[in-house]
């Protein structure tokens, strides 16, 4: 069954997109921002900061769903530059601890005035 | 139940990410670059030859989580030169055969002087 969610707590969508999906077993989070989830604005500030405030509205989405980050199997990372990767890194890793999912990052561009974007895949198999 | 895989002889992780995590009966490998597995080193090279050693990273990491190229059904292709496109193909062709997954490529940057980047998801369904 599919299922398209908007969890209580988790930014308003910026453009014609489901927040969540769900197919069988696997949870799809669109890609998240450091959006405050609060005043829905974006933070422009350095890539820590942003790269905490995007996982932390991951990890609520997923809390939303009774999930947390050991159950992400798959995350995208788009950095604006390249230069930020190990700080970024160095966050990252204080979210997920030794449950690392397996991970492809890149650098792009965006729409919005942001460092960072991430997405992931999550597994919450029917009990 | 997730399991986050670090296969024998396959290139060390260059930052908190697990090289593959199987979920359920899928197997999510992360983006994979031109490193040699014996040296952890980037073998820089036209993109034929980055193209190679990526996608032979991803076959051992396959091989070493029980699947295998066969079993692959979706692929993610990163270029840092859209130029570069048609003879990533030949070697991508020959590499697939006629087992052909679906595949997004885009023209982007990295964190790293690479060339190329490519990730995957295969289907293995446990005996």
């Amino acid at each position: 069954m599919l299922e398209r969610i908007s969890p209580e707590g988790a930014p308003k969508p910026l453009g014609p997109y489901s927040p969540v999906v769900r197919a069988g077993d696997f949870i799809y989070l669109a890609g998240q921002g450091p959006l405050d989830a609060a005043t829905n604005r974006l933070l422009e500030a350095d890539i820590e900061a942003e790269t905490r405030l995007t996982l932390t509205n991951i990890r609520t989405i997923l809390k939303g769903l009774g999930l947390g980050l050991r159950d992400v199997v798959r995350v995208g990372v788009f950095l604006r530059d390249g230069a930020d990767f190990a700080k970024m890194n160095e966050v990252y890793a204080e979210f997920f601890g030794n449950d690392k999912p397996a991970r492809t990052t890149i650098v792009c561009s965006f729409s919005q005035p942001i460092r960072v974007e991430i997405d992931c895949v999550a597994y919450q198999p029917a009990r | 139940m997730i399991e986050r895989l670090t296969p024998p002889g396959v290139p060390a992780p260059r930052g908190p990410y697990s090289p593959a995590v199987r979920a359920g009966d899928f197997i999510f490998v992360a983006g994979q670059l031109a490193v040699d597995p014996e040296t952890n080193q980037y073998v820089a090279g036209d993109i034929q030859h980055e193209t190679r050693v990526t996608l032979n990273n991803i076959k051992r990491i396959l091989e070493g989580a029980g699947a295998c190229v066969a079993d692959v059904v979706r692929v993610g292709v990163f270029l840092a030169d859209g130029s570069e496109f048609a003879r990533m193909n030949e070697v991508y062709a020959e590499f697939f055969g006629n087992d052909k997954p679906a595949r997004t490529t885009i023209v982007c940057k990295f964190a790293a002087d690479i060339r190329v980047e490519i990730d995957c998801v295969a289907y293995s369904p446990k005996k």
